[in-house]
């Protein structure tokens, strides 16, 4: 009551962060509730197809979780913890499938390891199958492999290093202190990584919609759904069930598992000298990230060939027939690079004041504000996909066929992202930065010019730079919303691949790369280091 | 006759371009208590760490006993460090925690349980072992680290500031104590503090380092009235440091002019040649001051108080006198001098100490 009095502006400021919630987080997430019917969920639930996907979810949930995380976290050790050479390359290639389409994988996959594919067909002569869950398998695996890597690094990196010292000073080496320090220490971190994978593989829609084959799992049917039957009611119960276990591991993870994590800050960081590690397990890791750093690069090889290639398969001879046509027609090009903008910057104005108000002040509706920002991780993409369809498509919102119902959608998938850099930086942030100056003699636009402002130039930049990269490569979103005349890149893409089309979906998927590496080369060029992404 | 059991032979060590450890020699003889003292950023942790093999030197040899450990990796070193962070595994018990070592050795339980007992009993800590770290105090998570150490029977205990996250009352309790428990165990032990306190308290040997150097190794009493230089001087206790010139030596010791006025060092600082710079070093404690009254004393300098606090068993004095400021206990005080008093201080020639002057400060 008193802040509505003392302070206008940020009453005005609150008052529609939380309607914006309301509207486009809290309102379509519970239409999908309200939309389907007692019998339409039994109706699902009773139907052998739709067991079997459950069951396929499940099982592929639990096979991709698990070698992406045990292969992140072996990946994640050794760039972390042991001398093996090209350390730095091994971590930078990790990186790049962070701002690359989630479906890339699976697609490439299939030019390389297919029926035609170029190594198995072309260089070794095999006749593979790579469609079904062995191929969603192995392309998941390569896909969430870099998550889970990065969360493991930030594990890893947070046991105190007098700790591993303490193990050795006390006569462990090698395994045994792997196995008696470094591992408990890190098992509440990989726990939680493992659980983050979870979540992702589970709302995975585009490498199953292209490798999975007869392979049918939840998302990919309830897209299905809607496609073949036009039964939307058919898909909002199988989106929910998406939603509820992958809700209940965001609940969990967050206010669990990070509780129950052995990290603790000491006082003083010591330089670690890295102890050399032993031959053969020097060798055998240095293979692994080998392995697995060149199915990334591969991934990004197939690409960038097919896009040059005329029939991929069977007519090898070289073309820039795709790329011409590209750039003399494209919409979804044109639609992808203009909704992701201003998405992004949307993301960002929104999820940094958000953060900043929630981190700086104190009023009625703070954690509320705080958990739907959040919450949109927690939200499959197939999901918000279908509630924004569900809600926005018929009075009193028609945003049918818009560029404003993919621009809000994307806008708010993000906003999750920007939110958590945003604290996060805050928090580091003392309050009595502004205080000081204020007691210096500063008014208070010059406080927010001179203090604020720098302050928040680098969460923000961070925020736009991960919403755009995501809203211009994201599959599962967009899905259930574009029509003929606000169609997106990614969407094109799918069906080129369905269709086999593949020189001119692995052109475009090479333009939406260079455009995402694009913006980011230049970000980190222009600001440098300040620039945080993916805190995870 | 002392043995030698740790040798340490001209160690150098950088990280990147800054040097810490700066051809480091040192011996230091079986179950001494030696303490690595210094400021912070002088190299001593380095040094503790590379005994312990967390480092490597880059140039030099250390020994353990007549083994050459360079090339010895710390987990094969009986070196066993208590750290300043107590570094206890928090995903351990305490009883664990303890027998963590033995574990690693794969010593029979029945063996690990009698170390274990005997241990626990040198320290008082029996009542702890099911706890985990974090539910014990910080005096507690001492002993723990300390006993965690101790139950390797090392042929090293290796101390990095282990008293330093501890409340003052409890910081000395446990310095008494563990004395104590290390002459009984007599255990070669290194001992990291910046603390001087603690280190005059402690050691049989004290090491004070400067810079990532060595500048005088002695024993307590060596370094407290015969410091090597003025940096050793003034970071162990308190000392006035006072310009003069050496003007002969005779039967009863040498004589310094200080602006003219003649004192005597009942010393023999031969290898100073007359006419040498010096620098008089003179404890506070040693000086007595009185009155001025009537003709000047012997060894004694004119000056007038410019300030004192009163601290029971002592006064301090801030006295100026040959146009410096002097600090001056004295203890069981019969009356008070207050400021502007005139006096003389009068230094016994015993308890001067002389370093060459010249280029230093």
């Amino acid at each position: 009551m008193s802040t509505r009095v003392r302070e206008p502006v940020l009453f005005l400021v609150i008052g529609v962060l939380i309607a914006s919630l309301m509207v486009f987080v809290v309102y379509p997430s519970i239409q999908v509730f309200l939309y389907p019917s007692g019998t339409d969920f039994i109706k699902i639930l009773m139907n052998p197809r739709y067991q079997r996907s459950i069951l396929n979810s499940l099982y592929i949930v639990v096979l991709s979780t698990l070698s992406a995380t045990f292969l992140g976290f072996i990946y994640a050790y050794a760039i972390t913890r042991t001398d093996i050479p090209f350390r730095k390359f091994f971590k930078g290639i990790s990186l790049l499938p962070l701002f690359s389409p989630p479906f890339m994988v699976a697609f490439s996959y299939i030019m390389l390891f297919g029926k035609n594919g170029l190594i198995t067909s072309k260089l070794l002569g095999l006749q593979v199958n790579i469609f079904g869950w062995h191929g969603l398998w192995f392309a998941q695996t390569v896909a969430f492999l870099p998550v889970a890597s990065l969360v493991m690094e930030g594990v890893l990196q947070s046991i105190p290093p007098s700790l591993e010292y303490a193990g050795r000073n006390l006569g462990a080496s090698g395994f045994t202190l792997f196995r008696t320090i470094t591992f408990p220490l890190a098992r509440p971190g990989v726990a939680g990584a493992a659980l983050l994978v979870a979540i992702q593989v589970l709302a995975d829609f585009g490498n199953p919609i292209m490798i999975s084959g007869d392979f049918s799992v939840v998302a990919t049917e309830a897209w299905m759904r809607v496609e073949g039957w036009a039964d939307i009611a058919g898909a909002a119960v199988l989106s929910l069930l998406l939603l509820v276990p992958s809700f209940l591991i965001f609940l969990f993870q967050r206010y669990w598992v990070s509780r129950r994590s052995y990290v603790t800050i000491t006082g003083k960081i010591t330089q670690i000298d890295i102890q050399k590690t032993g031959t053969w397990i020097r060798w055998v890791l240095f293979l692994i990230c080998f392995s697995l750093s060149l199915l990334i690069i591969l991934v990004y090889l197939a690409l960038f060939m097919g896009a040059f290639v005329e029939g991929w398969g069977f007519n090898w001879t070289p073309t820039l027939r795709y790329v011409q046509e590209i750039l003399s027609r494209s919409p979804e090009l044109t639609n992808s690079l203009l909704f992701s903008i201003f998405a992004g910057a949307g993301s960002a104005v929104f999820s940094i004041t958000a953060a900043y108000i929630v981190s700086r002040k104190r009023f009625f509706g703070r954690r509320f504000i705080d958990f739907t920002c959040i919450l949109p991780a927690a939200l499959p993409g197939i999901f918000l996909g279908l509630g924004y369809s569900i809600s926005y498509t018929k009075p009193p919102f028609d945003l049918y066929g818009t560029a404003a119902i993919v621009v809000l959608a994307l806008m708010f998938w993000n906003i999750a992202m920007g939110y958590q850099t945003g604290i996060g930086v805050f928090q580091q942030i003392s309050p009595s930065l502004s205080e000081a100056a204020s007691n210096l003699g500063a008014g208070s636009l010059r406080i927010f010019r001179e203090i604020e402002i720098p302050l928040i130039k680098g969460p923000f930049f961070s925020a736009f730079i991960v919403s755009f990269i995501r809203a211009i490569t994201t599959l599962s979103v967009v899905v259930f919303i574009v029509t003929q005349k606000n169609v997106v890149t990614t969407f094109s893409i799918m069906n080129l691949v369905s269709d086999g089309f593949y020189g001119k979906a692995a052109a475009l998927t090479c333009t939406l790369l260079i455009i995402a590496f694009g913006l980011l080369g230049i970000t980190k060029l222009v600001l440098g280091k300040n620039v945080v992404l993916f805190k995870v | 006759m002392e043995t030698i059991h740790l040798r340490i032979q001209d160690v150098c060590k950088s990280f990147g371009n800054l040097r810490v450890l700066n051809h480091v020699s040192l011996d230091v003889p079986q179950g001494s208590f030696t303490t690595f003292l210094g400021p912070s950023g002088c190299g001593k942790t380095t040094l503790l760490r590379t005994i312990a093999g967390f480092y490597t030197p880059d140039s030099g040899e250390i020994y353990l006993g007549n083994r050459f450990m360079n090339t010895v990796p710390s987990h094969l070193r009986n070196a066993i460090m208590v750290f300043q962070d107590y570094a206890l595994f928090p995903h351990m018990t305490i009883e664990e925690n303890i027998t963590y070592g033995l574990r690693i050795r794969k010593m029979p339980k029945d063996q690990i349980q009698a170390r274990l007992e005997r241990t626990v009993g040198y320290l008082g800590i029996g009542n702890l072992l099911d706890r985990m770290p974090g539910q014990i105090s910080g005096g507690q998570q001492q002993r723990v680290a300390l006993a965690r150490a101790l139950i390797m029977e090392p042929e090293l205990l290796l101390l990095d500031e282990p008293l330093s996250n501890l409340d003052a009352k409890l910081r000395i309790n446990i310095r008494a104590e563990l004395r104590q428990l290390q002459q009984r165990l007599k255990i070669t032990t290194i001992y990291v503090t910046h603390d001087q306190a603690e280190a005059l308290a402690l050691s049989d040997r004290i090491a004070v380092m400067n810079e990532g150097k060595i500048v005088h190794y002695g024993t307590p009493q060596e370094l407290y009235y015969h410091p090597a230089d003025p940096f050793v001087a003034s970071f162990i206790g308190k000392v006035n440091l006072i310009r003069g010139r050496v003007t002969q030596h005779t039967l009863e010791g040498t004589w310094v002019d200080v602006q003219n006025i003649t004192l005597l060092v009942k010393n023999h600082f031969t290898y100073l040649q007359p006419q040498a710079e010096v620098i008089l070093c003179v404890r506070p404690e040693t000086v007595r001051i009185v009155r001025a009254s009537g003709d000047r004393e012997e060894n004694a300098i004119p000056g007038y108080v410019t300030n004192f606090i009163f601290e029971g068993a002592t006064i301090r004095y801030w006295v100026n006198a040959l146009d410096q400021e002097w600090v001056v206990d004295v203890f069981d005080p019969a009356e008070v001098l207050p400021p502007d008093t005139k006096v003389f201080l009068r230094l016994k020639p015993e308890r001067i100490h002389l370093l060459p002057g010249g280029s230093q400060k």
